[in-house]
């Protein structure tokens, strides 16, 4: 098990580091468990061009049949921050189907996953935070992949 | 002690006292010393003490399980051993996901789950998409917690179809036979094996043919793995010795240590072709190896030549840049301290100087320069102490003990006279806040260029004139010194200060004191005058009163009485007007005195104030 997932990455990453589609680069991918992309997002005004977000994967040994953890992390050097978006928390937990039990495929790959988040980022209209994010920011020790989370947003 | 053993005689009697059945009277205790029970001593080794016994009889079921439970595990130990030994191969089966690919393959025989050509494909019933069966299984298996007994059943991970495997899932041959002619790497690769075979036949050839796979052991009683090459060479489980490194290992295993371990194996430096010695092949190539290409070592300096490190030095022989290198690099480093201390010295020279800020604003407030010059002239008028002329004070500055310097008095004559040549901007500030109509004192004594500079308040300037000079004109070794002798003067002025505001402020006193004196004398001969005042009124009223009651009593009827009686009281009640009236004017004149003596404190405390 812990081979294919092993075997798996392997093959993304060499597919990764020759084409990846506009505004997604790979920024770190040692160990072949935590990967660390950069992600910009055209047309949309909220997110302007020149603003660049990191995205952190977290693989488990069980990776395609599993989800990821996907989180958008903070950093200051060079700057990168958490965008603000109804379904993004402001600690980088980011409320999407895709990435829980339910919603994911192991059909589903970086790419593709960047690439939906990406979409997600450049449809988006309301530039504020999810309802009661800053009580779920103080609250929440758990990791994204053990939060129930209620999706209801189909628009997204 | 003699109860216990005499308990423990027989199991049976233990029980009963286990359950109180036992009657101390029934069986009197034995005495310890008892010989004649011959089997005492061999009682006390065979049984144990009740206590442990009883736990025992307890536990005696429990027992019999363990040991059930230990022959069945060494049976199935001597079982899994057995067919251990029956087993020839010692491969675990291949994991066909983990192959390299010598040829590529199309990306349509990609499953997209696993990433790999399709190993034993099959088709979903519901959409067509095609997974491996494992890979479809564990997917399905994570998501479709419940129990399905209609076989396995979930979405299809491409496109979310509810979809099930049928019961002929499994794709055309076609399919099947063109993922399993795509030629592999034999996995034992990285022991050695070159083979390339087609993926149907690998598990065939890591069984059967590969030379790297392991099998047990011919020889006899030895049943350690051994590869397949070397299975003929006999037995190899015995301990050897590495000739380069000295480890002890198996003689099967050296080959392995050689070719991939030992740390003093030789291997060809991939850019020289040099045999180096592998833990030293990190160190070689980034330090030593010629055909690296390095950089010119003036490269910091912008030399852009980059060669092959044998003729690097040639290179470095006549460019210039590289030369200069080491030296620019000494100079810099050089530089870098000569920073450092000078930073710490600047940071030092900071902090002085705001000190000596500090107490250059305690010593002359720049903002009351007027006021304070007229006080220092009222102070000359009173005190005979200042009157000394500044020729004198500037006489005792340059005596080596100054301590009762009057600063403010040098400061001042040093204003007046100031030097044609002084071009610092402090000293021409305070002479422009001087009133400019001020007429300047005849100079007394000698002239102030042939005098050391009269002390002023920049000596934090950066001319080094601005200080007196320390040895040949004054006690100031330091500017410490100077602003102790400073601080002594200053301290000394201030006493003289306060004695001269204590004396004024006595006589101040004194003289209120006799202002109130006098005023209260005044006011002692007003109320006498206006009690004389009074008593003339009261006698004047007494006797006009007699003089009515003496015409009424000589000729007026009674009726006329009452009459006269209301003249008399109007009368009194005029005389009584009259009085108070004159009180009246008493208090007012009182009032006034006392705005008076009030308003001549005021004016003391006023000229207090201005001292």
């Amino acid at each position: 098990m812990a081979g294919m997932s092993g075997k798996r990455l392997q093959k993304e990453l060499a597919k990764i580091t020759g084409v990846l589609p506009p505004g997604i680069t790979l920024v770190s991918a040692e160990n072949l468990r935590e990967w660390q992309m950069d992600l910009t997002v055209p047309d949309n005004p909220i997110y302007p061009a020149d603003h660049v977000y990191r995205l952190k994967f977290m693989f488990s040994t069980n990776y395609p049949i599993e989800a990821p953890e996907c989180t958008f992390i903070q950093l200051s050097t060079p700057v990168r921050k958490i965008p603000i978006h109804p379904h993004i928390y402001s600690n980088g937990i980011i409320c999407l189907d895709l990435l829980d039990k339910q919603g994911w495929s192991p059909v589903h790959n970086v790419e593709s996953v960047c690439i939906s988040i990406q979409s997600m980022l450049a449809s988006n209209t309301k530039n504020e935070r999810p309802p009661g994010d800053a009580e779920f920011v103080r609250s929440n020790r758990s990791r994204p992949r053990d939060i129930n989370f209620l999706y209801h947003d189909p628009s997204v | 002690m003699s109860r216990s053993r005499s308990f423990s005689r027989s199991p049976r009697q233990s029980i009963q006292a286990r359950f109180g059945f036992f009657d101390a009277s029934q069986q009197p205790p034995m005495p310890i010393h008892s010989s004649s029970n011959p089997t005492g001593n061999l009682l006390e080794v065979t049984f144990p003490p009740a206590e442990l016994q009883r736990s025992m009889s307890s536990n005696h079921a429990s027992l019999r399980g363990m040991r059930r439970l230990e022959a069945r595990r060494q049976m199935e130990e001597t079982n899994y051993l057995s067919s251990k030994a029956r087993s020839q191969n010692l491969n675990p089966p291949v994991d066909l996901r983990l192959l390299d690919y010598v040829t590529p393959y199309d990306d349509n025989l990609m499953c997209p789950v696993c990433r790999c050509a399709f190993i034993d494909p099959v088709v979903l019933v519901e959409c067509d998409h095609c997974f491996c069966r494992d890979c479809i299984r564990q997917t399905w298996a994570t998501t479709a917690s419940a129990y399905t007994p209609l076989g396995p059943r979930g979405d299809c991970p491409s496109c979310r179809t509810p979809a099930k495997l049928g019961a002929r899932s499994a794709t055309s041959k076609i399919l099947v036979n063109i993922t399993d002619d795509l030629v592999v790497r034999c996995p034992n690769s990285e022991q050695g094996c070159e083979a390339t075979v087609k993926r149907g036949e690998v598990q065939d050839h890591v069984g059967i043919y590969c030379g790297y796979s392991k099998q047990e052991c011919y020889a006899e009683d030895c049943e350690q793995p051994v590869r397949r090459r070397d299975a003929d060479l006999g037995c190899l489980h015995y301990n050897v010795t590495c000739f380069d490194c000295r480890e002890t290992m198996q003689k099967a295993e050296l080959e392995a240590h050689w070719k991939a371990k030992c740390p003093d194996r030789k291997v060809a430096c991939p850019q020289c072709q040099e045999p180096i010695l592998s833990r030293v092949l990190d160190k070689h190539s980034r330090e030593m190896c010629p055909a690296v290409t390095v950089s010119c070592p003036g490269a910091v300096l912008g030399c852009t030549s980059r060669s092959k490190r044998s003729q690097a030095e040639v290179h470095a022989q006549t460019c210039t840049l590289a030369i200069l290198a080491p030296v620019l690099a000494a100079q810099k480093q050089r530089l870098d301290e000569q920073e450092v201390v000078q930073r710490t010295m600047s940071r030092k020279l900071e902090v002085l100087e705001s000190g000596f800020a500090a107490v250059e604003e305690i010593l002359y407030p720049k903002h009351s320069v007027q006021a304070k010059e007229d006080d220092v002239r009222a102070d000359e008028r009173r005190i005979p102490l200042l009157l000394e002329d500044g020729d004198s004070a500037r006489r005792r500055h340059t005596r080596l003990e100054s301590t009762d310097v009057e600063d403010m008095d040098e400061q001042f004559s040093g204003f007046e006279f100031p030097s044609p040549t002084s071009s610092r901007p402090m000293s021409s500030r305070l002479i422009a806040s001087l009133p400019p109509s001020r007429p300047a004192p005849p100079p007394p004594g000698p002239r102030p260029q042939d005098l050391p500079e009269p002390f002023s308040t920049d000596f934090d300037m950066p001319f080094p004139s601005a200080f007196p000079p320390p040895a040949a004109h004054g006690p100031y070794v330091s500017p410490l010194h100077h602003l102790l002798s400073m601080h002594e003067a200053l301290r000394d002025e201030l006493s003289r200060v306060s004695t001269a505001v204590q004396e004024l402020d006595g006589r101040q006193s004194m003289h209120t004191l006799n202002e109130n004196l006098r005023m209260r004398e005044e006011m002692g001969y007003l109320g006498a005058q206006v009690t004389g005042l009074s008593r003339q009124v009261g006698w004047l009223t007494s006797t006009q009163l007699q003089r009515q009651q003496h015409q009424h009593g000589a000729g007026v009827g009674s009726s006329a009485g009452g009459g006269g009686m209301d003249g008399i009281a109007g009368a009194g009640a005029g005389v009584e007007a009259a009085v108070s009236a004159v009180g009246a004017a008493a208090s007012a004149l009182r009032g006034a005195a006392q705005v008076r003596a009030q308003a001549r404190r005021g004016h003391s405390e006023e000229g207090r104030t201005k001292l």
